[in-house]
């Protein structure tokens, strides 16, 4: 088939096998460059702050790519940034994503429901992946901008109600969060199908000094993980007080004992 | 004959102390060489000579034995002197083997029993390179052209399938042992029966002890049992397999239990043997449930982990994915869950039956396809027992430097040295034959006793391997591009794995021997090659040898592998890899490095699904790594320097060596080469990575 590339943001990344980044898929991957939001935690860097330095996958490539595999191997994409939402064109890209017959999930920060709902409106995309960074009333706290949470709201909202497959995920960054954070999180989204909750990796963040941070323990994100799960099952925000109802696996950090004293 | 005046004690190899008897000399020589008694009495007579002369008080039997042999050399005796040649080992290796553990093979522990078991092994090797084998054979093992593998265990065929059909059908009934036991009437009995004869297998075998179809075996005995019991049950089999270290040097049992979700064909209408030995009336097409149920639980335990949630070494479970598998109720659910255990543990291996080939996997990765005559055998289980007698693997890689780019120099070398390994399995056959001949008399009665007609090792059905190491880099020496560099250096890997096809189909119809290709594990034959070429070829090898030169960490690439290092989309490396698969007909593997990573078992199960469908790989093994703490007995994802957990630095690394788990600390240098090399594949199931060009 002819090909000839419509308006598109760059492709900055691409993997064409993941196992992954679509809970439940084997998935292609495409990064996108640049970003609204400055968490720094990030562990796309590069990615975020000098997408021009990272050179372009060509979407003939990408195309191509896609072609091989779909008929055997994967028909679902990720379509991930930086922020994938920023680009107006990203339309352009999914849409030719989606002509080649792949099923698409867009992940996203939230902070621009009108791209989201444009997608959705479009049938482009079949699921989506959003990522709390923390509690929605000190959203510049976890972002490092200045944020409307306003509009993170709206994206909550319309992804619980759009009918459509989707994920929440947050990552969970010792220091920066408490752990009372993650069940406010989990409280804020109650009733939401799932939300993955991520161990923090140290290894490259965006702000450096992040790189130093110890993860909790694989014991106290399990414990973590089991209490949020109630949480978004049920049990109300305004039982939310604290470590002392929730069976805490145990002092971890400095932060910590600070909290319990 | 005279007496002597020497006042001279000899320590003798009796532990005893005796005086200076020069005629013993003569006697030794007459006996073990075919010298004629007047050269015998003259060697004698001036090996007393020599000692008087030195004026030593006490010496040692050994001593005079080379003494002799010194003479036999001086008189140009070649071959009495390999007749009278005694085999042992130098004090100081002797010392430093009793301190310091053996890296030859990962799964040996360090310990008194692995140390009888070098020192027994050093001998048999010594006595099979003179003695088994032909000068010519043994050679070229020595310079590392060839490698015969497991020369410590040369009177011992290499590896084996069995069924548990046999022990039901005629109990425990092992030849010279102290009791006999009938066919077991209970689950745990059955199972206490199939532990005890692995482990008598195990010594008389060098390799793997396979067992086919375990669960659906197990199945007649499982009816009525609650879910609970069965897990009990399941868990019992898997512990006492990963801790019965009694084998071989205070080794596990190197066992492999084959797994199907469906019952396959040729065992749907096999009468089925219960309780008692007896046929229980049904077929074992009618016990699919409960074979099912049995595999559901053996996974559960794979899926918890041991005491510490590190993953089992052994049993190894090798699920065969079939065309049947697809059509029986519930296989999705089922290769969920193992798919799970690939994920979180690593355990499952897969196993491709395409069409309508059956297979029994055994060792690391042979397997047999079954043919006309097994399937006939399939009506009687418990007579589907296999065997490889030996294996032998080539060093390719070699042949390219010799070869110097010359194709048809290059084929003709593959040719030779194929020959030669043909001619070692003529000569270790011949071996085998003779010890089997003793029957219930001799070394091996466990494997002549004779319960349904013929003995229990099928001599005429056993196998000979013939292994390739350094595919790849003979390739790259020859082409100057490594196999995943080019579509050319590719298909030249497949000319020359063609090529040795080829040449098995004749040379079995020339010798009529079951002569078959496998992907040799070679877990030390790589770094062994790797060193010899090093000390042959260099420089030319220095910039061929993968890992590191500095450290001593070099190692060839395994089998028809593609480089471990480099970068690669799992599809392709399945794919690609997957294209020397039927050429191997003893089976093959691909490898999926994971790393600390832990993806999605749906993910897992699609990619095994389509791998299956569009590909012509053989078998795939997933295999993350953990870090075992020694403090606090708990186990994280990743190599890491220090526990995840409580942080202590006394900590074991865990991960797949070529076809089993182990600990890292143990490894061969030119495994740990491999292992700092290994492309985790981290792009691909990592959350972690970075934009693709970083």
């Amino acid at each position: 088939m002819p090909f000839t590339a419509p308006d598109c943001p760059a492709v900055k990344g691409f993997i064409e096998t993941s196992f992954v980044d679509w809970k439940g898929h084997l998935a292609s991957v495409l990064f996108l460059g640049g970003c609204n939001f400055r968490c720094p935690f990030c562990h796309n860097r590069d990615l975020v702050l000098n997408p021009g330095g990272l050179e372009d996958v060509p979407i003939e490539y990408v195309v191509a790519t896609i072609r091989k595999y779909r008929a055997q191997w994967i028909d679902n994409i990720v379509v991930t940034g930086g922020e994938p939402t920023i680009h107006m064109n990203v339309f352009g890209l999914i849409g030719l994503l989606k002509s080649e017959g792949m099923s698409i999930k867009l992940d996203t920060n939230g902070s621009n429901p009108s791209v989201v709902k444009g997608l959705f409106n479009d049938g482009l995309i079949d699921c989506i992946a959003m990522d709390v960074k923390g509690p929605l009333d000190r959203y510049s706290r976890w972002c490092g901008i200045n944020v409307n949470d306003r509009k993170v709201r709206e994206s909550i909202e319309f992804i619980m109600e759009c009918g459509i497959d989707y994920h929440f995920r947050m990552t969970v960054v010792p220091f920066l969060h408490r752990e009372e954070d993650v069940y406010t999180v989990a409280a804020e989204l109650q009733g939401a199908k799932d939300l993955i909750i991520q161990t923090f990796r140290p290894d490259v963040t965006l702000n450096p000094a992040f790189s130093r941070i110890k993860p909790f323990s694989a014991d106290k994100m399990t414990q973590i993980r089991a209490n949020a799960s109630e949480i978004l099952a049920g049990s109300g925000k305004e039982e939310l007080v604290g470590p002392h109802k929730l069976g805490i696996a145990g002092p971890e950090t400095e932060q910590d004992n600070l909290y319990q004293q | 004959m005279e007496t002597t005046d020497l006042n001279l004690f000899v320590r003798t190899s009796e532990e005893s102390i005796s005086g200076w008897n020069r005629s013993k000399i003569v006697d030794a020589l007459i006996r073990e060489t075919l010298i004629d008694r007047d050269s015998a009495e003259e060697i004698s007579k001036e090996v007393e000579q020599m000692i008087r002369k030195s004026g030593i008080e006490v010496i040692t039997a050994p001593l005079i034995r080379e003494l002799v042999n010194a003479r036999l050399i001086e008189k140009g005796l070649e071959t009495s002197r390999k007749m009278h040649t005694r085999l042992g080992m130098p004090l100081y290796d002797v010392d430093s083997l009793i301190l310091h553990p053996n890296k030859e093979n990962a799964n040996v522990p360090h310990g008194p029993e692995a140390t009888n078991l070098t020192l027994a092994e050093g001998i048999k090797k010594e006595y099979a390179l003179l003695s088994v084998f032909s000068q010519e054979v043994a050679d070229a093992h020595m310079n590392g052209d060839i490698h015969l593998h497991d020369l410590g265990f040369v009177d011992r065929p290499y590896c084996s399938g069995q069924s548990l059909e046999y022990i039901k059908k005629f109990g425990l009934d092992l030849p010279h042992s102290l009791s006999m036991a009938k066919p077991a009437k209970h689950a745990e009995v059955l199972l206490a029966h199939l532990v005890k004869f692995a482990a008598a297998l195990q010594s008389h075998f060098a390799g793997a002890i396979g067992w086919d179809a375990i669960n659906i075996f197990f199945a007649p005995y499982i009816e009525g049992m609650s879910d609970g019991d069965v897990k009990q049950l399941a868990q019992m089999l898997i512990f006492e397999f990963s801790q019965q270290a009694v084998a071989r040097g205070g080794q596990a049992i190197f066992t492999d239990i084959n797994i199907y979700w469906e019952i396959p064909k040729h065992f749907v209408t096999v009468p089925a043997i219960g309780p008692g030995g007896k046929f229980t009336g049904k077929t074992y097409g009618e016990y699919e449930k409960e074979a099912q149920r049995f595999a559901w639980k053996l996974f559960e335990v794979f899926k918890e982990g041991d005491g510490a949630g590190r993953p089992f070494f052994f049993p190894k479970p090798i699920v065969h994915i079939t065309e049947k598998f697809f059509h029986t109720d519930g296989h999705m659910d089922f290769l969920n869950l193992i798919s799970d255990v690939a994920a979180d543990k690593g355990n499952t291996y897969y196993v491709f039956d395409r069409g309508e080939t059956a297979k029994i996997s055994e060792c690391c990765r042979l397997s047999f396809k079954l043919e006309e005559s097994d399937l006939l055998d399939a009506r009687e289980p418990w007579r589907m027992r296999y065997c490889a007698l030996q294996n032998v693997s080539l060093n390719l890689p070699r042949l390219a430097y010799m070869a110097k780019n010359d194709d048809t120099k290059l084929f003709n070398l593959i040719t030779e040295r194929f020959v030669l390994a043909v001619r070692a399995h003529k000569e270790k056959r011949v071996f085998m034959e003779k010890l089997l001949s003793l029957g219930e008399n001799g070394p091996l009665a466990l494997l002549t006793m004779n319960r349904d007609g013929m003995p229990y090792l099928r001599f005429n059905h056993a196998s000979h391997l013939i292994g390739m190491v350094g595919l790849n880099e003979m390739v790259q020496i020859h082409t100057g591009e490594e196999m995943h560099d080019s579509k050319r250096a590719l298909k030249f890997g497949i000319k020359a794995i063609a090529h040795m096809n080829l040449l098995t189909e004749k040379m079995r119809r020339q010798e009529n021997m079951k002569i078959v290709l496998e992907q040799t594990p070679a877990e030390s034959t790589s770094y062994r090659f790797a060193r010899l070429d090093l000390r042959y070829f260099s420089p030319h090898a220095g910039r061929i040898m993968k890992g590191d030169i500095a450290s001593g960490e070099v190692y060839y690439t395994n089998s028809t592998h593609l480089n471990v290092k480099h970068a690669m989309n799992p599809i392709e490396r399945v794919t690609t890899e997957g294209l020397f698969h039927p050429l191997i007909e003893a089976g093959s593997i691909s490898h999926v490095w994971l790393g600390e990573a832990q993806p999605s078992k749906e993910a897992i199960a699609d990619f095994v699904i389509k791998t299956f469908k569009h590909t012509t790989n053989d078998q795939i093994a997933f295999s993350p790594e953990f870090t075992t703490c020694n403090k606090c007995h708990r186990t994280g994802r990743g190599l890491t320097d220090t526990c995840s957990y409580c942080g202590s630095t006394d900590v074991d690394g865990i991960t797949r060596i070529t076809g089993y788990f182990t600990k890292v600390s143990s490894w061969n240098k030119g495994k740990l080469g491999e292992l700092k090399d290994r492309y985790r594949n981290v792009e691909f199931f990592s959350e972690k990575r970075k934009a693709a060009n970083d």
